[in-house]
């Protein structure tokens, strides 16, 4: 094979991240800088506490950490950072542009080439970002015959959808948006909406291939929604809850997955099917009906659903870590917070930093987040695997095994439940 | 060398080519098959001069034996027959070749315009997959329809029969002949065009007299 | 079967509009330059008319008003990847009526070339029927493997794809020094490579689920329908114009005619992928056979003329049966070419064979056809 890839280098890899950390930090002092002087020098500064904000004495807070911790405590206990930063969209979103780098790059080197190389220097991590600007930058097309309010709404639905799926899923001990007592029905109504939005764009659009799509969603997501639910239902047996964070704290001392693997398998079969991933992408078959139900949509219009398909995938991955791998659940591995910096603060030559208020996370919310995110890259990484091995299946093979096959063994899954909770092993009052 | 004697053949070209395309309707084109027997046997022939191959021969003559006059034998070359049929008869010699000879399916159908003879070749090349003796035979079957000068394609007398019901395998060759020459195949259930545009207004583009531009 | 005795699809609105038309193609990533007008009832195909012509060129046109050799460079366009078999039978062909006899080298180094060529289309081929598939992977690995042949094309002959290898008297140039080593490797490498390709597509159960069964073409249908090549190997008959009425050296060298019974998607994928090991194993015996030395070409005569006559000569090509009718009248230029392809005498199967199917079948379907558009077009 020619070399398109020069060989590695270690020295050109840490030459180009200095590189990268150069132009930043070159860029960020000659106009960020000047530019916040300069802004700040024209808008007119408020009176607090009888002084007056000047510029300097905001900067003084900004660097003065016991005035400015406290105020970001403050804002990490607000529902805004839960919804926009957290366990909500924000921490989904970068996961989200992890996976869709992972993808192509994992996808590369299973076809023996390299994936995204040249945007951004190392391995072409920069890549995402281009093709957003480009999204952005494309302009969006709409049929003349489209349904126009439907067809604009349903990209925005769809994305919207996705971060609600997002917010009912349990990050960390107590980090979770919406804690439902009846989080898993919440989940499943969630879902439910997907294929209503799906029909709807696809309708709107007034157009022959995205019908098809939109059909053959609407059968696929329906006909797999059963096998879901009938999945799920063995772990809601054992555990005697629909709230996802009982389910997961209920997971201490040993996963699920260990009682119940033939739920976990249909539920990840159903999962690729609901995600619309290969083998199951019968929705967007490009070599059938051009791109599905997406084929209408354009520049930032794909580039939302696009959006939103990833952080449906990120969720699903999530519950099935959740559900079934022991959420949070792991043995200790973050170290704890030096207390020395509490009590006596860093000494910096002949200053001493105090930092009243930290750490702004505990050690156990740190921990857990770290196994949760471990487990669900893990899966992740199951998700996407199966899009360089398997060719697309058939509209009717992919409803056969909906209907007779994935249904009949979520039923064997409940009767396992049902038996290890009646002869006490498990459940409420068992024996483990 | 090989480079030069290419160049030669490419500076030479033009002076040579275009008289004798400007020549081309006044001298008859190609010669008629009843001359072409004796000359026939005349490409092959460098090995074996004086004897047919005796293969080809029989396929020759039965179907001689059975149409007679109807049919003349243009060639007879080792795996290669020609025949040459009158519009009348194509059919049945066709039901014939099939029928008795075991040829199952036609490998092409080509037409060739003759304006000095005022008619168009249509040349089915015949072949067998059924027949391990006829594996390595092409049985060539030609005939000619009426050329009119001024053609309204499927309207005017350039008419020949249809062999679609005997070898279900001409249907797309039949179509690309009819667009291509402006041969009206009778009894085809499916005379559309294939290839070229729907709107395609001009003459039948492989007749002789419709001229590629800057040639 | 194509009455449909279909499940209640989705009507759109009234009985007689159950029937949907689609236009797949020529913008569409399943047609290639083609459009295949479909109607489809639910998810059954119930009517199908191919509709080639989109690339056009008017290929026998031109050759026309050109001599023996300029027509070289222009025919092969129909096939790029294709390029030294479809230029065989018209150089085979104007051999005989300029009563040329070539080198015995050089007839060697037409099968290895054309061996060569074939590969080169077949993996070109797999990858697009990979990609139909929805096999991504299956679409890179028989991409970056047909470089290596590529390259040895390039070695070989002096460019890419588009060889002008074959002319009228023998091949262009001879082979580069080290030439036999270099292929053997890159030979033995490829179809070390090309086995590979079972773990990852031919054994896969989706695969096998999903193009088994379908698009069944039968025996009887094969030969009434005119089809060849791997079409027509898939459907049971052992018909191979190497085999049959073999030309240059064929009939000297050591292989086999791959046949399948079944005759339906999967055999007809599987056809192609035999043959290119069997394309390997000829390749190797015909270096081992070659003559080490000689001539490859005779020198003709600026602008020959051809004997009055009509030549109709076959090969084998990557998809089938290609034949090539000359009609000479003595001049520099043929009065007449035909070009018999495979591509256009396979396609008559695309309606037979989606009637009744199901849309996802489609694509499988149509490009198990071993078909090219570009080429029927000509």
């Amino acid at each position: 094979m020619s070399v398109i890839a020069p060989n590695f280098k270690l020295s050109e890899f840490v030459k180009s991240i200095l590189d990268n950390i150069f132009w930043i930090l070159l860029i960020l002092t000659l106009i960020g800088l000047p530019a916040i002087q300069f802004i700040l020098f024209y808008i007119e500064m408020p009176v607090i506490n009888g002084e007056l904000l000047t510029p300097f004495l905001a900067l003084t807070w900004l660097a003065d950490p016991s005035r400015s911790i406290p105020i970001l405590k403050a804002f990490m206990a607000t529902d805004l950072f839960r919804i926009a930063a957290f366990p909500g969209f924000g921490f989904a979103a970068l996961i989200a542009a992890g996976t869709i780098f992972v993808e192509r790059k994992m996808l590369a080197k299973l076809q023996l080439r390299v994936g995204p190389f040249y945007c951004g220097k190392v391995e072409g991590i920069l890549q995402l970002m281009g093709d957003g600007l480009k999204l952005i930058s494309k302009e969006i097309i709409i049929p003349a015959k489209a349904d126009k309010p439907i067809f604009w709404a349903a990209p925005v639905l769809f994305v919207a959808t996705a971060a609600a799926f997002v917010a009912l899923i349990p990050v960390a001990p107590g980090w979770v948006v919406a804690d439902l007592d009846v989080g898993l029905l919440a989940v499943f109504a969630v879902i439910g909406f997907f294929p209503i939005i799906t029909i709807l764009s696809a309708w709107s659009a007034n157009s022959k291939f995205p019908f098809i799509g939109g059909i053959r969603a609407l059968y696929q997501m329906v006909s797999f929604e059963i096998p879901l639910i009938l999945s799920l239902l063995g772990v809601v047996i054992l555990t005697g809850t629909l709230n996802l964070s009982e389910i997961t704290a209920s997971q201490s001392s040993f996963p699920w997955i260990i009682f119940l693997p033939i739920g976990a398998i249909v539920f990840f079969i159903t999962m690729l099917a609901e995600l619309e991933r290969i083998p199951f992408d019968l929705p967007e078959a490009e070599s059938e009906i051009v791109a599905g139900w997406l084929t209408e949509f354009s520049g930032m219009m794909y580039g939302l659903v696009q959006l939103g398909t990833y952080l449906k995938l990120y969720s699903f991955a999530a519950l099935f870590v959740v559900l079934f791998l022991g959420g949070w659940n792991g043995p200790m591995i973050w170290p704890p917070f030096p207390e020395e910096i509490i009590t006596e603060g860093i000494e910096l030559g002949p200053v001493t930093a105090q930092f009243p208020g930290l750490p702004l996370f505990s050690q156990e919310m740190l921990n857990g987040t770290v196994w949760f995110v471990l487990k669900t890259v893990g899966v992740i990484f199951f998700i996407l695997l199966p899009r360089g091995v398997f060719p697309r299946i058939r509209v009717d093979m992919l409803l056969d095994l909906g209907w007779k096959k994935l249904i009949g063994l979520a039923f064997v899954n409940i009767f396992i439940a049902l038996g290890l909770l009646y002869a006490g092993i498990l459940g409420p009052g068992g024996i483990l | 060398m090989s480079s030069d004697s290419d160049k030669e053949t490419i500076e030479k070209k033009p002076e040579e080519s275009k008289p004798a395309e400007t020549k081309t309707p006044e001298k008859p084109a190609v010669a008629k098959p009843a001359e072409e027997k004796p000359a026939a046997s005349k490409p092959a022939p460098a090995k074996e001069e004086p004897e047919l191959p005796a293969f080809e021969k029989g396929i020759a003559d039965k179907i001689i034996e059975k149409f007679g006059e109807k049919t003349t034998i243009s060639f007879v070359k080792p795996d290669r027959v020609g025949i040459k049929v009158g519009r009348d008869d194509i059919h049945d010699v066709a039901e014939f070749a099939r029928d008795t000879l075991n040829y199952d399916h036609v490998d092409s159908v080509a037409g060739v315009d003759y304006p000095t003879d005022k008619e168009i070749e249509v040349v089915y090349h015949l072949s067998s997959y059924t027949d391990p003796t006829l594996s390595r035979q092409v049985l060539e079957l030609a005939t000619r329809a009426q050329r009119e000068e001024d053609p309204i394609p499927g309207n005017d007398a350039t008419k020949l029969p249809s062999l679609r019901d005997i070898f279900y395998s001409v249907e797309f060759h039949e179509r690309e002949v009819f667009e291509m020459l402006g041969v009206y195949f009778e009894g085809h259930p499916d005379n559309r065009r294939l290839l070229l545009p729907e709107d395609w207004a001009d003459l039948p583009p492989l007749r002789k007299d419709f001229r590629n531009k800057g040639r | 079967m194509s009455s449909p005795t279909l499940p209640p699809g989705l009507a759109i609105q009234k009985a007689d509009e159950r029937i949907m038309t689609l236009n797949v193609g020529p913008q569409h990533p399943g047609s290639g330059h083609m459009r295949i007008i479909v109607q489809i009832d639910g998810d059954y195909i119930v009517a199908c008319d191919p509709d080639p012509g989109y690339v056009h060129r008017g290929e026998e046109k031109m050759a026309e008003y050109r001599n023996y050799t300029l027509n070289v460079p222009h025919l092969e366009r129909p096939v790029i990847h294709d390029s030294c078999n479809i230029l065989y039978p018209y150089v085979l062909a104007a051999e005989e009526l300029l009563g040329l006899e070539i080198p015995e080298r050089a007839k060697y180094i037409r099968v290895i070339a054309s061996e060569l060529n074939r590969c080169i289309y077949t993996q070109y081929w797999l990858a697009i029927y990979g990609i139909f598939l929805g096999h991504s992977t299956m679409f890179m690995w028989p991409a970056g493997d047909r470089e290596l042949l590529i390259d040895l094309m390039e070695k070989m002959t002096g460019a890419r794809v588009t060889h002008s290898y074959f002319i009228p008297g023998g091949i262009r140039n001879d082979l580069p020094a080290n030439f036999e080593d270099v292929c053997l490797r890159q030979v033995n490498y490829f179809e070390k490579r090309i086995k590979e390709y079972a773990d990852v597509f031919y054994n896969n159960p989706i695969l096998i689920s999903r193009t088994e069964n379908t698009g069944v073409l039968t025996r009887e249908n094969a030969i009434k329908l005119g089809t060849t090549g791997s079409v027509l190997r898939a459907s049971g008959v052992d018909y191979d114009v190497r085999k049959k009425e073999p030309y240059d050296v064929y009939d000297e060298l050591d292989f086999e005619t791959n046949v399948m019974k079944s005759g339906d998607s999967y055999a007809r994928s599987r056809i192609p992928w035999l043959d290119m090991m069997e394309s390997c194993r000829i390749i190797r015996d015909a270096l081992q056979k070659m003559p080490k030395s000689g001539s490859v070409r005779v020198k003709l005569k600026p602008n020959p003329k051809g004997e009055i006559g009509s030549v109709y000569k076959r090969i084998e090509s990557g998809r089938g049966a290609l034949g090539c009718y000359i009609v000479s009248d003595k001049k520099v230029e043929p009065y007449r070419v035909k070009l018999s392809v495979p591509s256009f005498r396979n396609l008559i199967a695309l309606p037979h064979l989606l009637i009744g199917e199901k849309l996802g079948n489609m694509p499988s379907v149509y490009w198990s056809l071993n078909y090219w558009p570009v080429e029927a077009d000509r």
